[in-house]
């Protein structure tokens, strides 16, 4: 916890975590594309020697195990906090970010969802400025979460609007 | 109204404001020059009428017997088709200026209508490919601010009608009363033909001397030895390596060619082009982020080299127009960047380093990156061997980033970034101390905002200026 401190959520706030079924739909995802995978490379090396193919299958079990605890990092590393006159999104668990979006640069709220974060319930919020590097997004928000932030956002980016 | 509205049509439409007519926004209706075909299937006409004259020269050597007719008939269905094509292009687009309002009209088939608020043009370029600059037109090509498709061009007008429309776009964008006549101009730079090619071939060349020295290594290793093939190859390398570095170096020269930076009421004006020729303005308050870049093979002249973002200049394809000043002496350049900033010094600004830890993620280059901000702006430095500095206006950040991976974590290191619109100029503060970076980006948060307040009023930049940067 040592870089807890340049990535704190603001003084006297706290971030708001996004929702746990982000880190179901992903480990679904995962389970349902790395297990074939490894079973069937597994399977190739099965054909050449048998310990080859256990070993093939340790690897590969190894991997899906970091990935699903890495996805529990991620999800944990999410968190946003709408202030007064900016918006802060982090995220990231080895690559570490933090965004601060002023309402007043805000050109346009991007509500998305893909038909496997939508089977999941789960919708995410994309803030864009005239700048194309500005990589605020949230993710894994629930529908209401998510609608609630961008009625909030377009009308604060509305009261603040500055032009460029 | 001006001189000679551009060629204006349908009179019963808008009825032509007279001398002294209170400004009630005015209508006008407009419609391209009738050249346009031949300029816009200029290359395509081109090439048609070369080939015609390559076939009947063909014929005039006598190789074969009489003129090939079916296909002389060929480039001269391609010719009229190419020019049909332009002639409708003309009949159906008619571009309306109506109150603080462009609207364009165009399409045979599937009509189009686009509409361009004035008071979001980002800047106003009259354009003049080589094509169209034969029969004296003009391309007059709008700016907005947008991430995709932000340009709206009109082509061809002719030259004075491109110029009265950009000086009424301009007017009308500040929102100022239309039919404003051009602003008067007043001179800053313009490059010294010399310096130009100097510096264009410096930089051209600098490191590709290497790829030049290959070929006549190779060449005399081969010569020596009797080897015939390898001493071809070195030759056939060298002469390879200097056609492209020469085609780049006159490519840069012609299109840098007669460099003039001036500045005017509506903005900053730049003009450059050899064949092709091309006038930007940049109004006030419009350059997002400015960097002053020195390469390596620069250094011993002094020379320095300015560029802008400016929101919707994007893309490589544009990269061109994002140039302030192609080479200039330092002093100057970084007096004229203050003062387009609206009176910043920045050699003035408290430049801090990163820690000493930062070498082992950065061996070298880490006692560069220095950054710092005062109360206008933020300033980074970068590059050991060839020297970038970047400057961002407070009020023109768009969002602010904090950056570690790990092992910027591991060493408790952390890079601030300053979103700025699309262009070159990438402005960060790379390797600093994780808590002092974060105490960066508040701040700079701080500064952003308290800045944006200042300027929602009256937009900042060289409008009325005081004190112009004098050419040493």
């Amino acid at each position: 916890m040592v870089m807890e401190g340049p990535f704190a959520p603001p003084r006297d706030q706290s971030w708001s975590r996004v929702s746990p079924r982000l880190a179901r739909m992903r480990r679904t995802v995962l389970v349902f594309t790395g297990v074939p995978v490894v079973v069937a490379i597994a399977v190739a090396c099965g054909l050449a020697s048998s310990t080859l193919a256990v070993v093939a299958a340790v690897v590969g079990a190894a991997l899906i195990g970091l990935c699903w605890m890495s996805i529990g990092r991620n999800l944990r590393s999410w968190g946003y906090v709408e202030r007064a006159d900016d918006l802060l999104v982090t995220h990231g668990a080895l690559f570490k970010k933090l965004t601060v979006v002023p309402y007043g640069r805000m050109q346009l709220v991007d509500v998305e969802a893909g038909p496997i974060e939508r089977s999941f319930g789960l919708v995410s919020v994309k803030l864009h400025t005239a700048a194309a590097t500005t990589d605020a997004k949230v993710c894994g928000l629930t529908p209401d979460t998510a609608s609630g932030l961008r009625d909030r956002l377009t009308q604060l980016g509305e009261a603040h609007a500055s032009g460029l | 109204m001006g001189s000679e509205p551009p060629a204006p049509v349908e009179a019963g439409a808008s009825a032509p404001v007279a001398e002294g007519t209170p400004a009630a926004p005015a209508d006008e209706t407009f419609r391209l020059h009738p050249l346009t075909p031949v300029a816009l299937g200029g290359r395509i006409l081109g090439v048609v009428a070369a080939l015609v004259l390559f076939n009947l020269a063909g014929q005039r050597a006598g190789e074969g017997g009489g003129v090939n007719w079916p296909l002389l008939a060929v480039y001269g269905g391609l010719a009229v088709l190419v020019v049909v094509r332009g002639l409708v292009t003309v009949a159906v687009t008619r571009y309306h200026l109506r109150g603080g309002e462009l609207r364009i009209d165009s399409g045979l088939f599937l009509k189009k209508s686009k509409r361009v608020r004035l008071n979001r043009v980002q800047s106003v370029d009259v354009l003049e490919p080589f094509a169209a600059r034969i029969f004296g037109l003009a391309e007059v090509k709008v700016t907005t601010a947008g991430t995709e498709r932000s340009s709206v061009r009109l082509r061809y007008l002719s030259l004075p009608a491109a110029r009265q429309l950009r000086a009424e776009l301009l007017g009308r964008s500040a929102g100022g009363d239309e039919g404003a006549p051009e602003a008067p101009e007043r001179p800053i730079l313009a490059v010294p033909h010399g310096q130009l090619i100097g510096a264009v071939l410096l930089e051209m060349v600098s490191w590709r001397l290497i790829l030049l020295l290959i070929g006549p290594v190779l060449a005399t290793v081969g010569q020596n030895n009797g080897h015939r093939a390898t001493a071809g190859v070195g030759v056939v390398l060298f002469l390879w390596f200097a056609v492209l570095i020469a085609h780049s170096v006159w490519r840069r020269v012609t299109t840098l060619w007669e460099f003039t930076v001036t500045e005017s009421p509506d903005g900053l004006r730049i003009r450059h082009g050899l064949f092709s020729t091309s006038r930007q303005t940049v109004p006030p308050g419009r350059i997002q982020a400015i960097l002053i870049h020195q390469p390596l093979s620069w250094r011993p002249f002094g020379w320095v080299q300015v560029r802008m973002n400016v929101a919707g200049y994007a893309g490589n394809a544009n990269s061109k127009s994002t140039m302030l000043l192609p080479v200039a002496d330092r002093a100057f350049a970084t007096a004229l960047v203050g003062w387009v900033l609206g009176g910043v010094d920045l050699e003035s600004i408290p430049l801090t380093r990163p820690p000493s830890r930062a070498r082992l993620r950065c061996p070298l280059w880490w006692r560069a990156q220095v950054a710092g901000s005062d109360e206008r702006v933020f300033v980074a430095r970068h590059g050991l061997w060839s020297r970038t500095m970047d400057v961002v206006p407070h009020e023109r950040t768009q969002s602010v980033r904090l950056t570690a991976g790990p092992m910027q974590r591991a060493l408790g290191l952390a890079t601030m970034h300053l979103d700025s619109t699309r262009g070159p100029v990438k402005p960060r503060a790379a390797n600093r101390d994780a808590l002092e970076a974060r105490a960066m980006v508040d701040r700079q948060v701080e500064r952003a905002r308290a800045a944006r307040r200042v300027s929602a009023g009256a937009p900042s930049g060289p409008a009325v200026a005081e004190a112009t940067p004098s050419a040493s």
